[in-house]
């Protein structure tokens, strides 16, 4: 469909959106109940990924570093500043999960992560996350993996009613949330792994950071295994349906790439109608799904005239793109943090991996842009517009609560893109008048 | 010769207070209970308000993913604003295991090529220096062939926190900057200010003060820096060092080196901004300069003095808890008091000796310092029946707990409350807080609550 370009070709980023694995893995912990994230390297990188989500998320962040300095990367093989960190954590606080995943540094001295973790007595999880690999997908991915690997028990009965869902990694607190109660409506029980919605979803609360509050609980790790569906969205995450068949074969795996717009939420209801047995939706569904084709409706003539930039994490670019698509919205250039398999089914003109210097240099292919807080500065210097989505956003507040799925969501989204569109055009208007009037003062 | 400073000499820096009660051990974070940024993290907030200059992280993402752009510190160079660009190797899997050092030679004719920057700095991290990439060679090369300054800078976040990058980052443009060029012109007036980064331009808010007087800012470490000055700075008569203790070893060197005589300052507050003009002033050692300075305090401490009036009847008998670390602790309680505000406590928490006994001059006797003001601050509260919290983040739940207004300090990260005018901009802030109803709208129960 698009013309892919999965390598950039360049010695270096320049501006750039991609974010690390590790990050990824931290955020993924920070979705289970009472965890304490436990980043192994140098203390900087824990740093950087806890300023970085405290900032997004408007909230306290917990994370620990082994922090591992110059003499301890020489000398000790993992063991003594996971032990010692694990130690130092329990004098304090007793978290239900300590998630420990490694860095560049710890991979490169090459700890034997799995020795150390069959050493301590308080339950952990580890993950390998070097950060010269991956992004935040494949980290957020590997942990969510680490999680059902190392915890779910095996399992040969079936909870008719049970699914576990898998969201992607860009999928916001809310939207989670909303993903959860949809399924729910069905007659559903579901367990979200990892999940965001009642751990960063701003809420008021004596947060101290300690440890993260709200998430799905260990004892619901343990127990995933008796679900009769998994449930995976997102082509990042879909791996995990056959980690979790590992542990009861019965269970049945479907995937979505996304629930974004019309006919992405009607293949999720489709699905749920099949699986729940049931003719019709919950009342409430229905008239969603009539707002949203009003708003499509209502949208299709300012986003069908208008050519999107699109700078995101792959399935991110995925949803983003069918939902802009389904009204008219030519998506002509979008830029991946990384390479996925997903690349080449997004309804774009050009889909490359790169950075926003490439951005820059194909200004002349785009009208408005939508990516991270970055692309803000970007659209000042070549002269467009940007709508704030994905990692990291300083900019706004909100972003937390910011819905695009479904159908619900998928409306929200098409009135900001098209709203946004529209002061564009309006600004660009009022830009030529005054030339005009210039040249005719001249 | 490798350029990688001394680790061990720069810990055990002389002139650096902080290290008095700590010695060494600055080196040795806690593994599990450690907060705060890496050598790196420091180095970059040391060196990144050189805008004329392209930033060049040697490592992955981790090193720079969410760090770039943070725009917090302004600049008047008219070139494209490097501070706002990242750049990055991001190395892979396979530069680990072949080298990534053609890499990174590419990666600087790339931006030499395409940015035309005054000079590159390129920063290794853990990973490139685990591997042992020859930085050194690879910056040595590049700046024969472009013809500008590439400084290697080896700050790999292992060697330790943000303090010692900064020093790190010294060290670098000590080694590689300073002393390379001569300025135009001199005059008896020249100063470098040391540790000023310009952060939400800070700078801005006494610079003006200081050129009025004819003291002439030569360069500065580096907020709203250039390239071009940082490299002449050897020929000032005067270093300024901004409340930057990490700095001191940097300044301490150019009083070997160039017989630079140094002192330290800070512009937040009145007291302290017309504090530190005039010990400039007097460092100078111009009669004729002091008398004009003391003028100039005069004027300007009237002028906001009258500009404050209508803000003293809202302060006038409120008192404030103050829970913010470091030389803060004493800077903005200093600021509070000129406007009039009681500040009952604050935190000397992360502290040093110095701090402490600067905090309790500040305060008075009956002040009270709190060594945890995490659980500390809500009895404080009661007991002293303050009006306003004063800290980050994590504690405005306390403030809605008891019901009383709260001001962000980490706000002073998107606005200046430096010199003269900040404090109007702070005032004004507090006033919004004291007069905001949120506070003790936000906590009140729910319909369904007993
Ligand atoms: S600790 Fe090392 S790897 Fe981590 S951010 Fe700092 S320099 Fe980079």
């Amino acid at each position: 469909m698009a013309e892919v370009r999965r390598k950039s070709g360049k010695p270096l980023q320049v501006n750039p959106h991609k974010l690390s694995q590790p990050m990824g893995a931290t955020l993924a912990f920070l979705g289970v109940d009472r965890c304490m994230p436990l980043m192994h390297g140098a203390q900087g990188c824990a740093s950087f990924a806890k300023v970085m989500f405290t900032r997004h998320f408007c909230e306290p962040i917990a994370l620990q570093t082994t922090a591992v300095n110059d003499v301890i990367a020489v000398l000790d093989g993992g063991d003594y500043s996971i032990v010692e960190s694990v130690k130092n954590i329990h004098d304090k606080i007793t978290p239900e999960l300590i998630g420990v995943h490694t860095t560049g540094l710890t991979e490169t001295k090459g700890d034997d992560l799995r020795g150390v973790a069959s050493k301590i007595e308080v339950p952990l999880v580890y993950v390998n996350t070097p950060d010269y690999q991956g992004g935040l997908e494949s980290g957020w991915t590997l942990t969510t993996q680490a999680l059902i690997d190392q915890l779910t028990e095996s399992c040969d009965r079936i909870d008719a009613q049970k699914i576990v869902l898998v969201p992607h990694v860009s999928l916001q607190p809310i939207e989670v949330e909303k993903l959860h109660d949809f399924i729910e409506s069905f007659g559903f029980k579901v367990v979200a792994v990892p999940d965001l919605s009642s751990s960063l979803d701003n809420h008021l609360g004596e947060k101290q950071a300690s440890l993260s509050s709200g998430g799905v609980t260990v004892a619901e790790l343990k127990q995933l295994a008796d679900a009769a569906f998994v449930v995976t969205v997102g082509a990042s995450v879909k791996s995990v349906g056959a980690t979790l068949q590992k542990k009861n074969p019965a269970i049945q795996h479907r995937h979505f790439d996304h629930v974004n717009g019309l006919v992405g939420t009607d293949a999720l209801v489709a699905w749920l109608l099949e699986a729940s047995a049931r003719d019709t939706p919950p009342p409430v569904v229905e008239r969603w799904r009539k707002r949203l084709q009003d708003a499509m409706l209502d949208s299709h003539f300012s986003i069908g005239q208008t050519r999107f930039l699109l700078v995101a994490e792959p399935d991110h670019l995925a949803s983003m793109a069918a939902s802009l698509r389904e009204v008219g919205g030519k998506v002509s250039l979008a830029i991946s943090t990384v390479d996925s398999p997903i690349l080449g089914d997004i309804e774009a003109d050009q889909v490359i991996v790169g950075d926003l210097e490439d951005a820059e240099k194909m200004r002349d292919a785009y009208d408005l842009i939508i990516g991270n807080f970055h692309t803000e500065a970007l659209a000042h210097r070549v002269e467009k517009r940007a709508v704030m989505r994905g990692f990291p956003n300083y900019e706004e507040i909100g972003i937390a609560l910011k819905n695009d799925l479904l159908y619900e969501g998928g409306a929200y989204f098409l009135f900001e893109i098209a709203n946004a569109a529209e002061r564009m055009r309006e600004a660009q208007v009022h830009h030529e008048r005054e030339r005009i009037k210039l040249r005719g003062a001249a | 010769m490798s350029s990688k400073p001394k680790i061990k000499e720069l810990l055990v820096e002389s002139a650096c207070e902080h290290n008095k009660t700590k010695k060494g051990s600055c080196n040795a974070p806690t593994p599990g209970a450690t907060t705060g940024g890496c050598a790196l993290d420091g180095a970059q907030i040391a060196l990144f308000p050189f805008a004329d200059a392209a930033h060049l992280i040697h490592g992955p993402m981790s090193c720079i993913g969410g760090a770039w752009e943070t725009r917090l510190t302004p600049t008047s160079w008219s070139g494209r604003d490097l501070t706002q660009t990242g750049f990055a190797t991001d190395i892979t899997t396979n530069n680990v295991i072949f080298s990534g050092e053609k890499k990174l030679a590419a990666a600087i004719d790339h931006i030499v090529t395409h940015y035309a920057p005054e000079a590159v700095f390129v920063y290794s991290t853990c990973v490139t220096a685990m591997i042992g990439e020859d930085i050194d060679a690879v910056c040595k090369h590049r700046a024969e062939k472009h013809g500008i300054p590439c400084v290697p800078v080896h700050a790999p976040g292992f060697v330790g926190a943000k303090n010692l990058g900064s020093r790190i980052a010294g060290e670098a443009v000590l080694r590689h900057l300073i002393g390379t060029k001569e300025p135009e012109k001199t005059t008896p007036f020249d100063i470098n200010l040391i540790g000023e980064h310009n952060n939400t331009g800070e700078l801005w808010r006494y610079r003006h003060l200081l050129e009025e007087l004819g003291i002439r800012v030569l360069s500065t470490f580096s907020g709203d820096g250039r390239i071009a000055s940082i490299r002449t700075a050897h020929r000032a008569k005067l270093n300024v060092i901004i409340c930057a203790k990490s700095l001191v070893s940097m300044t301490r060197k150019m009083q070997e080196q160039y017989g630079i005589p140094w002192i330290s300052c800070s512009f937040y507050g009145k007291t302290d901004t017309s504090a530190g003009i005039l010990a400039i002033a007097e460092a100078l050692g111009d009669a004729n300069l002091i008398a004009r300075t003391r003028a100039l305090i005069a004027r300007e401490e009237a002028r906001l003095d009258e500009q404050l009036v209508p803000y003293r009847e809202i302060f006038a008998g409120k008192k404030a808890v103050l829970n913010t670390g470091g030389n803060k602790a004493w800077s903005i309680a200093s600021a509070l008091q000129d406007l009039g505000i009681e500040v009952v406590a604050t935190s000397v928490r992360k502290s040093t000796e110095a701090d402490k006994a600067k905090a309790r001059e500040y305060l008075g006797e009956n002040a009270i310092l709190m060594t945890s003001p995490a659980t500390q601050q809500a009895k404080v509260i009661d007991d002293t029946g303050a009006h306003l919290l004063l800290a980050g983040g994590r504690s405005l739940y306390t403030a809605i707990k008891k019901r009383i207004a709260f001001t962000d300090v980490n706000q002073e990260k998107k606005k200046s409350y430096g010199g003269y005018d900040g404090l109007l901009v702070l005032a004004e802030d507090l006033k919004n807080s004291l007069q905001n109803p949120v506070f003790e709208l936000v906590d009140r129960k729910a319909p369904w609550q007993k």
